[in-house]
């Protein structure tokens, strides 16, 4: 085989395995969709992109930490709940009068410390991290309604403009900053999972954990560590999301569960771990968030997208059994 | 057991001794004495439960002995994690076990030692074309480093997992039941991995149920029966008919 077809075989390869054609043939489909049948095609008006970017950030950021942890085989079922909490450990260290930056250290700090617990729960408690963080989703929830009183509360940040700009600014008043920090994210966890080791621990892992565990990876390590990265971006979106409300409400992140697999799922990572990537996981987000945009924008009742997204979990899980038979059948 | 024995013969790789292993109330080996010389392959056979498995995981470092020792290049070791053993130069393959059928078969030959720059960065060049001189040094020849173990066959797939063993130097290779489930084509393919490997001098144990595999492939066969040692012999020592009739009879004589 001579240099350039190795190359040329290489980088097909590369893309089949990489991208998942699927997903972004359902990403364009849903736009071209919504462009052309939304009422007074609502979808492309400036203010609902801008919406989109900035809601849509806020669920990616988790969802990429979360498909990363589908890949090494484990859920996070509590990322709705820690948001919700993280929220409330923001808002409460706010009004202490601390240096904003330092509340938000702090905050991701209490993240990852939280997905750490998770973590050890399921490797070391060996228990299915699908149970252990459906236990943790309920006590986070129970203690911020506990610590709240269930309450809204507001968060004054007129004194900080640089410290809110930093986070939720706008370039040229449009384009929302939050997107900016997703990509970063993305473009790290995506460097990590397909061009760093620890990637290839993570999908040795989520793939074959004996094997792994024989060639001497420490799999509840390369676990833990994904249990702390989700930790970590659900305190970051907490900072951000509660920044852009301007409030704290023990309310945040209901459902986001469920919708954080379905994402991850839509975007090609597999149930049972070892296979996702990083564009697909990416895109699977932004086609929930475009969905719930699209109930939205046209305007039925909001108990429709429990139906929507019942029907989407189920056919996301279809799906991804029907991969799984029709590559067992190549095999 | 003297260590003088270990003395004696300079060509002596690994020895246990005395090897006792209980599980709960279960007496899984029996002071076991084992030993493998450079550059031989050795089929170890008995039915399930025999305590072949226990006895690699001791060697493999799964599993820790509640009595004997272990010497290896003469000295005397404790193997208390798998990194231990692989540290020695032991490899373990086991079937189902040894690959990330999702992966390519790059990313399987260099898991958990993958060349990387500083920064952990993976040196995907020096992958692939490692991978494919180890693979092509057992003879095997694949299209490309990058296609996943799943698209492979049985036979192919222990030609992976031997030549990563290779690839990293072994001293000893373990092949747990290496030709289960394989056609007789496939196990014609791995029996060459085999060879391959004793020609490079590396020492095999072979593990599995078929005598006549044993007879193929290996240089001394070592029988184990309900945690102990039932017989110990060499190939041009005995024949099929005779050993199988030990086995059947569970005793010597």
């Amino acid at each position: 085989m001579n240099k350039l077809e190795k190359k040329n075989s290489n980088f097909l390869e590369y893309f089949f395995n990489i991208s998942s054609l699927g997903t972004i043939g359902m990403f364009l489909v849903l736009i071209i969709l919504l462009t052309f049948f939304t009422a007074e095609r609502n979808f492309l008006r400036l203010d609902n992109i801008r919406n989109l970017l900035f809601f849509g950030s806020e669920f990616t950021i988790i969802v990429i930490g979360a498909g990363m942890l589908m890949i090494v085989g484990e859920f996070d079922l509590s990322v709705g709940s820690v948001l919700a909490f993280c929220s409330f450990v923001f808002v409460r260290l706010f009004a202490m009068d601390l240096n904003p930056f330092l509340v938000t250290i702090i905050t991701l700090i209490c993240g990852g410390v939280i997905g750490m617990i998770n973590g050890l729960i399921t490797t070391k408690g060996k228990i299915l991290s699908f149970i252990a963080t459906l236990g943790t989703m309920m006590f986070w929830r129970g203690i911020t309604l506990l610590v709240s009183g269930g309450i809204i509360m507001p968060i004054d940040t007129s004194g900080f403009k640089f410290f809110t700009s930093s986070f939720i600014g706008e370039i040229g008043n449009f384009f929302p900053l939050q997107a900016i920090w997703l990509t970063l994210f993305a473009v790290i966890l995506g460097l990590i999972l397909h061009r760093h080791r620890f990637g290839n621990w993570v999908f040795s892992t989520g793939d074959n954990e004996k094997a792994a565990r024989s060639m001497a990876i420490n799999t509840d390590k390369v676990k833990i560590i994904c249990f702390i990265i989700v930790g970590f971006l659900v305190a970051f979106t907490a900072v951000i999301q509660t920044l852009r409300l301007g409030a704290f409400s023990s309310r945040v992140g209901t459902g986001w569960e469920f919708k954080v697999i379905a994402a991850a799922v839509v975007g090609g990572t597999s149930l049972r771990g070892g296979r996702g990537n990083m564009l697909g996981i990416f895109i699977g987000a932004f086609i929930i968030v475009i969905i719930e945009n699209a109930l939205v924008i046209a305007r039925l009742p909001y108990e429709w997208t429990y139906v929507v997204f019942g029907v989407i979990i189920l056919f996301s899980v279809m799906l991804d059994l029907f991969i799984e038979r029709s590559r067992k059948r190549v095999i | 057991m003297s260590s003088n024995e270990s003395n004696s013969n300079s060509k002596e790789l690994l020895r246990m001794a005395g090897i006792n292993k209980y599980f709960g109330k279960v007496h899984a080996l029996e002071d076991i004495d084992f030993k493998i010389n450079e550059t031989e392959n050795v089929g170890l056979v008995g039915d399930n439960g025999a305590g072949k498995s226990t006895l690699i995981k001791i060697i493999s470092g799964y599993h820790r002995a509640e009595k004997g020792q272990i010497y290896f290049e003469g000295k005397k070791v404790r193997i208390s994690s798998p990194k231990d053993s692989r540290a020695l130069g032991i490899e373990t393959v086991y079937q189902e076990q040894a690959l990330a059928p999702d992966l390519s078969i790059s990313r399987n030959i260099f898991m958990g030692r993958e060349p990387a720059t500083a920064l952990g960065f993976l040196r995907k060049r020096v992958m692939d074309e490692e991978s494919m001189d180890a693979l092509k040094s057992m003879g095997l020849h694949l299209r490309s480093p990058n296609i996943n173990i799943s698209t492979l066959s049985g036979g192919e797939r222990q030609g992976v997992a031997i030549a990563r063993a290779f690839y990293f130097e072994a001293k000893l290779v373990i092949l747990d039941e290496p030709t289960m489930a394989l056609s007789v084509k496939e196990v014609r393919e791995v029996f060459n991995f085999v060879n391959q490997l004793k020609r490079k001098g590396i020492s095999v144990i072979f593990i599995t149920h078929n005598l006549h595999q044993v007879f193929t492939i290996s240089d001394r066969i070592v029988v184990l029966s309900h945690g102990k040692k039932l017989v110990d012999i060499k190939k041009k020592d005995t024949n099929v008919d005779e050993l199988s009739e030990i086995i059947v009879r569970g005793t010597i004589g």
